[in-house]
């Protein structure tokens, strides 16, 4: 019996499902389809009932499926270290080629091919089926509705297949990626419809040639550099560091008297990718969302804030930050050691804070050259308060396993309310601010700092609430 | 004296009794083994006695403090040596010692020379600035060994402690449990390898299904022996082919 590419397909697919129905129970999982439709189609009523255009809610999805891509595909940056440690007990076939002969990069394309697959099903289908309620208005056509699923899909194709290329030049030469990140954002700048026309997006709304090549061509040549790029090995297998864990604990002082901070950034900065892949994860959810106030425009009449619209996705992206400094972590690990849960979580948060804020507002002042620095000082304000508040939720409903939180239908429903609870009403100010600048703008510091408070008193319970868990021995995620 | 001592201890996940009423002492100097087949409850015991785990019932203290109450106090005071774990990925054995030293507030002054032994002692002092991840199973166990006994404790919690270990070096590490027991430490070892525990132990607890089923002390009892005892005391009628000889 050989191994076809379809049973490879098949079994990483099952392999997958299994590790997340025993993970959360199959039931839990097999809701996640259900609550992500339920939650699309709750926010697309909201929308098309205040009266937003459909063309931007289409759009909306469009740009949230393309970072959801991008932000897949930043798995090659974690690279081979990762790959040990996040899959190396969990998932033997991701390993098979290192223990049984098949070719690595098959085993890369079956994977990628297989995330795509797998978010097509539990994420971008129902947020397609989330679009009915515009079709029960009148706003959208039925058989449109396909056509979105498939758009919405190739876009998410899209981005992972260009964020593994990107990260392949990246791993070879920052300046070059950086240059190509430049590129892309000065043509988005200067002619963001024309880019625009040859994505699958441009698809949706004028199905052109360049539009139809650009959407089977674009994923297909970014994914084969991506996976010609992608390096499977280490340069130095023995590789050896110089003592900075004394050092940087010292310098952290009583605050991090464990060395729990110092160990999670050093954790982040030597694994693959180092620091710059916090940096990176980053600029591609700050370029999407760059991409989308700078065509907004041509499309519609909104004219979001561009300094709250950045400041919030921003701080729903340091979700990531988070994420990255638990990689490497084990509730089991420090339980061996006399460190409670809210030690750990305070060095985390300091850890958070240091890699995370640095990054917002470096991105924020970048968006100063783009947008003028009126309004970008606004989402200075409100960014730090809203990360805290993403932090303070991640850490209350999921732990040191923010990972997980993605797949736990509960869980997953609780963390979604709470964000959309503040970033909704943060989105909606940065759409209604020409109205009363001065009110929307005082309005939105404060509540972004009401969130950033609400995210620490989150921060501060959850120490107990895991010390408890942990003792109890079932270190689950729950609402 | 006793180092640590339980009553009734009890854990439960779900339906499912890990450790059945669990009454044990053992004294200061001991090396007590605690010997069971796989699933017997050896680890969930550890887990209990360090505080990672709260029991369902019963009571404990391990080096005079209640693992039940005060499962940070209890910690700073015992070694832990897990049976799977692994050092952190990206701190390099030195740095690990370090953040094992910081958890329990141990200065640079004392660790310093504590590293150097410990790394002579078990042959890796090549390695010490080399990144955990890139170890090799068996000097991921050398520095998971050194670490627990990092800070001297009283009492040391070790499971299955000679796993990936080449012979030379295991018999170093029995001979320096040998020593740190005279010293009047107390060692806790749960395996399932018998001869290792006939070997190092002075008092062993057989266990099976999370009961403890007999208490002996193996002086002058072989391998053989104690294998003979207890498959008599686990259950003989599992293993044909002991059955035969």
């Amino acid at each position: 019996m050989t191994l076809t590419n379809r049973r490879l397909l098949w079994l990483l697919a099952v392999e997958e499902y299994r590790s997340h129905a025993r993970l959360f129970g199959g039931r839990r999982f097999a809701l996640f389809p259900a609550f992500v439709a339920l939650v699309a189609a709750a926010s697309a009523t909201f929308f098309a009932l205040a009266a937003t255009d459909t063309g931007t809610i289409v759009a909306g999805l469009h740009a949230v499926v393309a970072v959801l891509g991008l932000q897949v595909g930043t798995v090659g940056l974690e690279g081979r270290d990762a790959l040990e440690d996040l899959f190396g007990e969990r998932t033997l076939l991701l390993f098979a080629s290192w223990t049984l002969p098949i070719e690595p990069k098959r085993v890369l394309v079956a994977f990628l091919l297989k995330d795509v697959l797998y978010y097509g099903v539990l994420f971008l289908l129902p947020l397609s089926v989330g679009l009915v309620p515009l079709a029960v208005l009148g706003e959208l056509s039925v058989v449109e509705l396909p056509l979105v699923f498939l758009t919405t899909a190739a876009t998410f194709a899209l981005g992972v297949a260009a964020s593994v290329a990107l990260v392949g030049v990246y791993v070879r030469s920052r300046l070059v990626a950086l240059g190509i990140v430049g590129t892309v954002a000065v043509a988005i700048a200067l002619a963001g419809q024309n880019v625009l026309a040859i994505t699958p997006y441009g698809l949706l709304e004028a199905p052109r040639t360049a539009a139809v090549v650009g959407t089977v061509a674009l994923p297909l040549v970014f994914g084969t550099i991506g996976v010609a790029l992608f390096e499977f090995d280490r340069d130095d297998p023995d590789r050896t560091a110089v003592d900075r864990f004394g050092a940087l604990s010292a310098r952290f002082g009583s605050y991090d008297s464990h060395g729990i901070a110092a160990k999670s950034l050093l954790d982040v900065a030597r694994s693959s990718g180092g620091l710059w892949k916090a940096v990176f994860s980053q600029g591609l959810v700050f370029i999407v969302i760059v991409m989308l106030l700078a065509a907004l425009p041509d499309v519609v009449r909104i004219r979001p804030s561009p300094g709250l619209t950045i400041a919030a996705v921003l701080a729903l992206g340091s979700f990531t930050a988070y994420n990255w400094l638990c990689q490497f972590d084990d509730s089991r690990f420090y339980a061996r050691y006399p460190v409670s849960h809210e030690a750990v979580f305070r060095g985390k948060l300091l850890a958070f804070s240091l890699l995370n804020l640095p990054i917002g507002v470096s991105y924020l002042a970048a968006g100063t050259a783009l947008f003028g620095s009126e309004t970008i000082l606004l989402g200075v304000a409100v960014f730090p308060p809203l990360s805290l508040y993403v932090f303070g939720i991640t850490v209350y409903f999921a732990g040191l396993r923010p990972s997980e939180l993605l797949f736990d239908t509960p869980v997953f429903a609780a963390f979604t309310a709470a964000t959309m609870l503040v970033l909704l009403p943060i989105v909606v100010a940065a759409i209604a601010i020409p109205l009363a600048p001065t009110a929307i703008g005082a309005g939105s510091v404060a509540l972004a700092g009401v969130a950033g408070a609400v995210g620490y008193v989150l921060y501060r319970r959850a120490g107990e609430r895991w010390e408890r868990r942990s003792r109890s021995g079932n270190y689950r995620s729950s609402p | 004296m006793a180092a640590i001592r339980t009553r009734d201890l009890t854990k439960r996940y779900g339906d499912v009794v890990a450790v059945e009423s669990l009454s044990l002492t053992v004294d200061d100097g001991e090396c007590y083994g605690f010997l069971g087949p796989n699933g017997a409850g050896k680890s969930t015991t550890i887990n209990v006695l360090t505080g990672q785990l709260a029991p369902d019932g019963g009571s404990a203290r391990v080096a005079d403090v209640d693992p039940i109450a005060r499962p940070i106090d209890t910690r700073a005071r015992v070694g832990i040596l897990p049976e799977s774990g692994r050092p952190p990925s990206f701190l390099t054995a030195r740095e690990y010692f370090e953040f094992a030293a910081a958890t329990r507030g141990m200065d640079d002054d004392r660790l310093e020379p504590r590293i150097r032994t410990w790394a002579d002692r078990l042959a890796f002092a090549e390695k010490l600035d080399t990144l955990c991840t890139d170890l090799s199973q068996g000097e991921r166990q050398k520095v998971l060994i050194a670490q627990a006994f990092i800070h001297e404790p009283r009492v040391v919690f070790i499971d299955e402690p000679l796993t990936n270990l080449d012979p030379i070096i295991q018999e170093r590490i029995k001979r320096f449990f040998e020593r740190y027991r005279r010293d009047g430490n107390t060692l806790f070892l749960s395996t399932h390898f018998v001869e290792t525990a006939a070997e190092v132990c002075t008092q062993i607890g057989i266990v099976s299904r999370g009961r403890l089923l007999e208490e002996l002390r193996p002086r002058g009892m072989d391998g053989d022996a104690l294998l003979e005892r207890f498959f008599e005391v686990v259950g003989r009628e599992d293993e044909p082919e002991l059955k035969r000889r």
